[in-house]
């Protein structure tokens, strides 16, 4: 009786635009996504049709992985002989003292390095982050927007040329060493490598995500709750560590972990590094690891099994953050107990020595996070690539180069055309996702929730492996087979790996949606199809808009499985993968800056879009928050 | 133009039993009111009928259609929300055609319609306008426009005047008692107000915790409450407890309180009272008579201790040993603090209950 009654009760919530929403996602997702997946552990844990534990045992007895004793020498003092020009115009060889950071070590193992990098990049990203959220959120100062504005630029993707100029500023014939030796006069020269590069590098470009969401998580606390403890005599860091920081705790913990999830899969700082300073330890990452295993490989049986492991590694660690992520969000509403009306925002003026402290604070990190962008500005219309520590004229050439060399053009073109499909397919997937989660209360909706969101942490190396694993062996010769026919591919992953930008600001916009708006037409004879047409999509319109325009951004910008399957057929390569292709492939020095030029497009092509879509939806769009 | 009926519908949210078991009849035509305080269940009961949600256990019959199964946009109720759920992205016009546009009416028919029920509505020349640029009373109006368009079935009101100023909320019940009856459709309003219920309705369910107390006309309900919860919801009383001294043949009860003796009555011969129970006596304020007009009334004699002027009457309490009593007094008696006063209340205004009711009326929803 009951279950005749639970199969009624189903009948009734599945009408045709439940069911025909549901069967899309569930099809996509399950297709693109978790099939995928599983073929990963399939064969990292399935030898010979039997379950073994052989490939894990082999990867962790590896010394390539985890080295025992690790190597722990942080910093070395090295001298090398180097021609110099003298004054009398002969040339002879003089010594070079080089302090050189990460070059010999640490290291720890493939693993425990990814580890390793990836907690120091939360921490120092956390301790900046926080500090300029706090000020930012806080204090009034002269100045105060241009930084606002400024903050958001280490967001802005370049992937693998702002590595590059790192190298380029910090390496040994850098920026930074012409003025140690030549107006500082020192006897050494700097040179960061390795992991501490790869750490430095990627606490520069990701301190912001902990900063807006903790940002925002500090604009969301009612003000009342701190004036109250300040009437009670809390007050300055008593205040903030009692009352202010645990409230914003929600937002740190869920920066925090997006920030190590990205660090983790993050292959523009090896890429980039390797580019600058050729291979070092700063690739002996998991990430570095898995695509240089599936990159070299036109077929899965070349690929070390001990890659799947280390895939598997890396995906656990990114479904632990998302549970963390989870939990820490629903929380995060108590942040935001009694919400009404716009309540004035408590902004202080800082005192003399506080503003020259929150000045100097904040120029530094500024400086030192928006650099390598302006580095690649300056990359693409100068000959600073070949001319030393300094450029010396500018040029036109690369930005040409953009319309002119066959290869970019086509790159430029593939890019567009697969992220154009794919926020087709996005906006069916997303629409429909958001809506069965946001307003229908149907079993599996849950389920929905979470594959429609999890692929945010999802690494994208780890995707593209599923995929030249999945349908690799079951889609050979087809229009799925990942080494014919990479494109196809390359616009389901986009869709299901960009696709939370978009389902994200949908729900948003249904939260803000009155239900009884889609009731009174339901209740005027109209079915839920017509209504989800006729009232649901018009009012939610500008949620897609704006949603679709971020996801297409982020499409243009998806580096890792770009450069995975992109590697199997070049010529359907996009734009990320000949970018990578030219810093780390190719032995023409100059066409870094064709590179650079790339990058300078990318980043001109967020700009509008994250101005469009925030214009938009009338709102500051946390971007990369969750 | 139908009749409604509900039979034994219940509607649970997880553990929570929203709707318990509750049996309605409304007749066509008719204007009836669910009252309840917030949480009782009447908003819920309301949806079920429109379909918005689907009942748990029961089955709602149409006159003689049974819709328990029947998907919303099948039911042909017109509803008017809460928030009036007016579309911000369509004007007057496309917001009341909406339905009609729905059902597939040809253009001329739509217009002519449109036009029609904005001249009842008041409203007409206002077609062209969004919602946003409508004041709330207007927006009001649009919104039961666009319900009684589709010539509703049954026209439902989820508190539509909750959102209006004291004034308008005022005119406006009138206009949608006046428009309900010059079409004669039936109704099904929901408030927590209970003056609004009072005035607007041919007869009210008083709802708790999900639980129909009692159904009846506005009158019924004031004089002559079933039960304690109906008695203390609606209207202002004073209440005292007491014991039960005597109940005569005829049926009326006497009540012994700490320095006072009353004589009521009680309302349901559910209602069972024998000496030594312990009971308690409800006094509405207008009760209480400054001169005796009629054997058999409660003599109440005390010190006024608090008057309060309020226009049309004055409010004063009455403190007669330990007890106070609420009463009005008309402007003509005069009274002041510290005044003796001698006042009468007749007998059927007295209602008696079980004081036990005190404690297991409020709990009565609970699902056995």
């Amino acid at each position: 009786m009951s279950s005749f009654l639970n199969f009624k009760n189903l009948r009734r919530e599945f009408d045709s635009l439940t069911s025909s929403q549901f069967t899309i996602v569930l099809a996509i997702l399950i297709f693109f996504l978790l099939l995928p997946l599983f073929s990963i552990l399939y064969k990292g844990f399935v030898a010979n049709n039997q379950l073994t534990l052989t490939y894990v045992h082999q990867t962790f007895a590896d010394p390539e992985m985890i080295k025992i004793p690790p190597n722990t020498v942080f910093l070395k003092l090295l001298q090398i002989y180097k021609f110099k020009i003298l004054s009398n115009g002969s040339r002879a060889l003089v010594p070079v003292n080089i302090l050189a950071i990460g070059s010999e070590g640490p290291d720890f193992g493939y693993i425990l390095n990814s580890i390793f990098v990836s907690t120091s990049v939360m921490v120092f990203a956390s301790i900046i982050g926080v500090i300029s959220a706090f000020i930012m959120a806080r204090y009034d100062f002269i100045g105060k927007n241009v930084f606002r504005v400024l903050l958001f630029i280490p967001l802005l993707a370049t992937p693998f040329v702002n590595a590059y100029v790192i190298g380029k500023v910090l390496g040994p014939d850098g920026l930074v060493n012409y003025m140690l030796i030549n107006v500082f006069h020192l006897s050494y020269k700097l040179v960061i490598s390795g992991l501490p590069a790869v750490i430095l590098i990627q606490t520069l470009s990701f301190f912001p995500i902990v900063y807006m969401n903790v940002l925002s998580s500090i604009i969301n606390i009612d003000p009342s709750l701190e004036e109250q403890a300040e009437n009670l005599g809390a007050h300055g860091f008593k205040l903030f560590r009692t009352i202010t920081f645990p409230l914003s705790l929600p937002g740190l913990a869920s920066g925090a972990t997006l920030v190590f999830v990205f660090s983790m899969e993050d292959l523009g700082a090896p890429i980039g590094l390797a580019g600058a300073f050729g291979n070092g330890l700063h690739t002996h990452l998991m990430s570095f690891y898995v695509f240089n295993q599936f990159k070299q490989a036109y077929s899965l049986s070349m690929v070390n099994p001990e890659a799947y492991i280390v895939a598997t590694i890396m995906l656990t660690i990114a479904a632990i953050g998302f549970i963390l992520i989870k939990k820490y969000v629903s929380l995060r509403q108590y942040a935001m107990l009694s919400k009404g009306g716009r309540w004035s925002p408590r902004v202080r003026i800082p005192g003399w020595l506080g503003l020259t402290i929150v000045y100097i604070f904040m120029t530094i990190v500024v400086i030192a996070a928006s650099f390598p962008q302006l580095g690649v500005v300056v990359l693409s219309l100068t000959n600073w690539a070949t001319s030393g520590p300094f450029p010396t004229h500018l040029t036109w050439d690369y930005a040409l180069a953009l319309i002119e060399k066959p290869d970019v053009v086509q790159a430029i073109k593939n890019s567009v055309t697969y992220s154009g499909l794919a926020i087709a397919i996005t906006v069916l997937l997303g629409t429909s996702a958001a809506y069965i989660v946001a307003r229908r209360k149907i079993p599996g909706r849950e389920t929905i929730d979470v594959l429609a969101t999890i692929p945010i942490v999802i690494p994208g190396i780890i995707v593209a492996v599923g995929y030249l694993v999945f349908f690799g062996s079951l889609f050979p010769n087809t229009m799925f087979d990942p080494f014919i026919n990479p494109g196809t591919l390359l616009i389901f992953t986009y869709t299901v790996r960009r696709s939370p930008f978009l389902t994200r600001s949908v729900f948003a916009g249904l939260q803000q949606t009155h239900v009884s708006l889609e009731e009174a037409a339901m209740n005027l004879g109209a079915s839920r199809a017509k209504t989800f047409l006729s009232i649901t999509i018009p009012l939610i319109a500008a949620n897609v808009i704006g949603g679709s325009i971020l996801s297409f951004v982020y499409m243009m910008n998806e580096v890792s499985t770009s450069l995975i399957l992109g590697s199997h057929q070049p010529s359907q390569g996009p734009i990320t993968f000949l970018m990578s292709q030219v810093i780390y492939g190719s032995g023409q020095v100059s066409a870094v800056s064709i590179a650079a030029a790339l990058g300078v497009l990318l980043m001109a092509l967020q700009i509008v879009a994250i101005a469009v879509s925030n214009y938009i939806l009338k709102q500051r769009v946390s971007f990369l928050g969750v | 133009m139908v009749s409604v009926k509900l039979f034994n519908v219940t509607k649970r949210f997880g553990k929570v039993v929203a709707v318990n078991k509750v049996t309605l009849s409304i007749e066509h035509g008719e204007f009836f009111t669910l009252l309840g305080p917030s949480g009782c269940g009447k908003t819920t009961t309301l949806r079920v009928i429109a379909g918005l949600e689907h009942a748990d256990k029961g089955r709602i019959i149409f006159d003689s259609t049974d819709v328990t199964e029947f998907p919303p946009h099948k039911r042909g109720t017109g509803m008017v929300f809460q928030n009036y759920a007016l579309w911000p992205h369509m004007t007057v016009f496309d917001n009341i055609a909406y339905g009609l546009k729905i059902k597939k009416m040809p253009k001329e028919g739509v217009r002519r319609k449109v036009k029609e029920v904005l001249d009842l509505i008041k409203l007409s020349g206002m077609e062209n306008r969004y919602p946003t640029q409508l004041s709330g009373g207007q927006q009001q109006r649009v919104a039961l426009a666009r319900a009684l368009v589709v010539e509703p079935k049954v026209l439902l009101l989820d508190e539509p005047l909750s959102n209006l100023d004291a004034k308008l909320r005022v005119e406006m019940r009138e206009e949608i008692q006046r428009i309900q009856k010059k079409l004669g459709i039936t109704a099904i309003y929901v408030t927590h107000d209970q003056e609004e219920a009072m005035v607007i309705s041919d007869r009210i369910a008083v709802l708790n915790q999900g639980t129909v107390m009692q159904v009846g006309t506005p009158q019924e309900l004031y004089r002559r409450p079933r039960n304690l919860f109906v008695a203390t919801f609606l209207g202002r009383y004073t209440i005292v407890e007491g014991l039960v001294k005597g109940v005569s043949s005829d049926g009326f009860v006497t009540l012994n309180a700490p320095a006072v003796e009353l004589l009521g009555i009680t309302t349901t011969p559910e209602i069972k009272l024998k000496e030594g129970d312990k009971a308690v006596a409800i006094i509405r304020p207008h009760a209480f008579k400054f001169h005796e007009t009629r054997t058999r009334s409660s003599l109440l004699a005390g010190v006024i201790e608090w008057v309060s002027y309020l226009g049309p009457y004055y409010e004063a309490r009455l403190k007669v040993g330990k007890l106070s009593f609420l009463m009005t007094v008309d402007p003509s008696v005069k009274v002041e603090v510290g005044m003796k006063l001698t006042v009468y209340v007749h007998p059927e205004d007295i209602v008696i209950f079980p004081a036990k009711a005190l404690k297991e009326e409020s709990y009565g929803a609970e699902l056995k």
